[in-house]
């Protein structure tokens, strides 16, 4: 084709192509436009665009340029785009106002350019409707404007005072009529496609944000609740030093503790870890929490109560969550602690005397797996000076960047350096440990603390 | 994490390669889930190759028990090393799985 294009004629089309960008350009990114392609356009949406699209079809005429003295222009350009992304009655009116300026120019074809240009803006909207109000891939949108152009020039065939000078017109215009037209839709549809994306993803990244906002708001609610599950304070326990710590790894968790009052200077002590994290375990530990406290008034022993709160449990439970429980009872009088440890992490007991760990360890299943299951109770005697260190697995199981965990090892030699402190002091100093240790490495788990002093006479 | 499986003495043993972390579990859950459902009532687990377990890993196991037990079908554990064995026993769990040293023991038992 570069022989018949002289250097005036590529440089009017390379106006006619800017022209087009940026009137694609521009329509695309009208609210018009958007509101229209999702059908919920105004009166005044679809008569601007319209307008333009119509203009943009006179421009076509307009700028239509000769080849061998035949007359090749892009008159079907913008009412088969307008078709195809907004819809029969944009597409139609507009082909409508070309063709009625067509017509005004009269001419040897301008009966057939006349019908056509009517047409077109109908055949893109059809194409629209079928494609179930979604525009058609560029590729698609290429092809039809081809095909497109191929009807109009069987048209000018068909309808003609003469039809040796309409076979002369037609061969001469077939290849730059239809190349031209097709090129400028796929511009066009381009410019229009990424525009329809770039909306459709933002209202998806909205819909998304604003969930996500409200999934946050209900977390946080679910946290303030799941606070008011854990003693608002610590009751004074004659002869003992105890403090308590709690961090969930996300906004909540399966961790909890309890310190439960039962007069005649007995505490029932009460250290639990959910297996699971976030929603799943906390909707369980509450479960847990509630019948374990409910179970302990009724029970003067450790055992029994986790048998009871064991059945109870295991009933509510098929999915194969667990909660492993450390129940103690202090008593005053004996500084001793009976104890049912029910599959927990065993605390540490360090003796102060021979600078010395011991664990107490588990007597009894987790809670929640079967029913009918054996739980025993042990005694441990506390001495002043004693500590008793109560903790879930996050402490032990927190990992640095090397995927090293803290270990017991690291916390037992916390609690030995800083067995002269007081309770708070020493899970201040666990606390260092821990976050020394891990650095930036995110939290994994829920971590929750609890140590106990036995003070002596005071 | 590689699991493997194999129909042996009319038992399926599957040998369980890598971690049981929380992504290790939902693949060995999977792969629990299926055995069952295709109706098998005895499932070996061979632990030889398996380093670590955390609590959701045992959340597996406890809930193939309890199917299994339902169904009147077994649960076997074989060949864990120190580190798993005590996992399980921290928790109590030594008490109600039946727990063998070798995969030719699990298969009698």
């Amino acid at each position: 084709m570069s022989s018949i294009l002289t250097g005036d004629l590529w440089l009017h089309l390379f106006e006619m192509l800017c022209v087009i960008i940026v009137v694609a350009y521009f329509i695309t990114r009208t609210k018009a436009f958007i509101t229209v392609h999702e059908g919920k356009g105004s009166v005044t949406d679809y008569g601007v665009l319209i307008l333009i699209f119509g203009a943009l079809s006179i421009y076509g005429t307009m700028s239509g340029f000769a080849i061998l003295g035949a007359p090749v222009n892009i008159r079907d350009l913008g009412p088969l785009v307008a078709g195809i992304t907004c819809g029969p009655v944009v597409g139609g009116v507009a082909g409508i106002i070309g063709a009625v300026y067509r017509l005004s120019l009269g001419g040897f074809t301008a009966i057939p350019c006349t019908i056509a240009t009517s047409i077109s803006g109908f055949a893109g909207g059809a194409i629209y409707l079928l494609h179930k109000r979604q525009m058609i891939s560029v590729r698609w949108a290429v092809l039809f404007a081809a095909l497109f152009e191929c009807f109009h020039l069987i048209l000018v065939l068909c309808i003609n005072s003469d039809m040796d000078t309409a076979v002369s017109i037609v061969s001469q215009v077939a290849g730059p009529l239809v190349f031209f037209n097709a090129l400028g839709m796929g511009i066009f549809a381009k410019i229009a496609e990424n525009r329809i994306e770039e909306v459709r993803t933002r209202g998806e990244r909205d819909r998304y944000k604003s969930e996500l906002d409200r999934k946050r708001a209900e977390l946080k609610i679910a946290k303030e609740i799941q606070q008011q599950f854990l003693p608002k304070d610590i009751p004074p326990i004659t002869g003992y030093d105890l403090a308590t710590f709690s961090l969930p790894a996300w906004e909540i968790g399966g961790d909890f503790y309890d310190i439960i009052p039962f007069g005649n200077q007995k505490h029932g002590l009460i250290i639990a870890d959910v297996s699971g994290k976030s929603i799943p375990a906390a909707l369980f530990m509450a479960l847990s929490k509630i019948t374990v406290r409910s179970t302990a008034v009724w029970h003067p022993g450790t055992a029994e109560t986790l048998r009871d709160a064991n059945d109870i449990i295991a009933n509510e439970s098929d999915s194969g969550m667990f909660v492993t429980v450390f129940y103690g009872i202090l008593d005053r009088m004996g500084e001793r602690m009976v104890y049912t440890n029910a599959g927990h992490n065993p605390p540490l007991v360090y003796r102060r005397k021979t600078d010395s760990f011991e664990y107490l360890r588990q007597n009894g299943m987790a809670l929640g797996v079967m029913t009918g299951t054996g739980y025993e109770q042990d005694e441990v005697t506390l001495h002043p000076g004693d500590i008793v260190v109560f903790y879930t697995d996050g402490v032990t199981e927190a990992i640095n960047r090397n995927e090293e965990q803290f270990g017991l090892e690291r916390l037992t030699s916390v609690v030995s350096a800083s067995r002269d402190m007081t309770s708070y002091q020493i899970i201040r100093q666990i606390e260092e440990e821990m976050s020394g240790f891990c650095k930036d490495e995110p939290q994994f788990d829920d971590i929750t603390i609890m140590v106990l002093k036995a003070k002596g006479d005071d | 994490m590689k699991i493997e499986k194999e129909g042996k003495d009319g038992a399926v043993v599957v040998r369980i390669a890598g971690r049981i972390d929380t992504t290790g579990s939902s693949e060995v859950s999977d792969a629990i889930k299926e055995i069952i459902e295709s109706g098998e009532k005895k499932i070996v687990v061979n632990f030889s190759q398996v380093e670590y377990i955390s609590s959701s890993g045992l959340r597996v196991f406890i809930s193939a028990l309890k199917q299994l037990k339902n169904t009147g079908g077994s649960l076997i554990l074989c060949d864990l090393k120190p580190f798993v064995y005590e996992v399980f026993d921290l928790a109590g769990f030594t008490r109600i799985f039946v727990i063998c040293d070798t995969v030719e023991e699990a298969l009698k038992a």
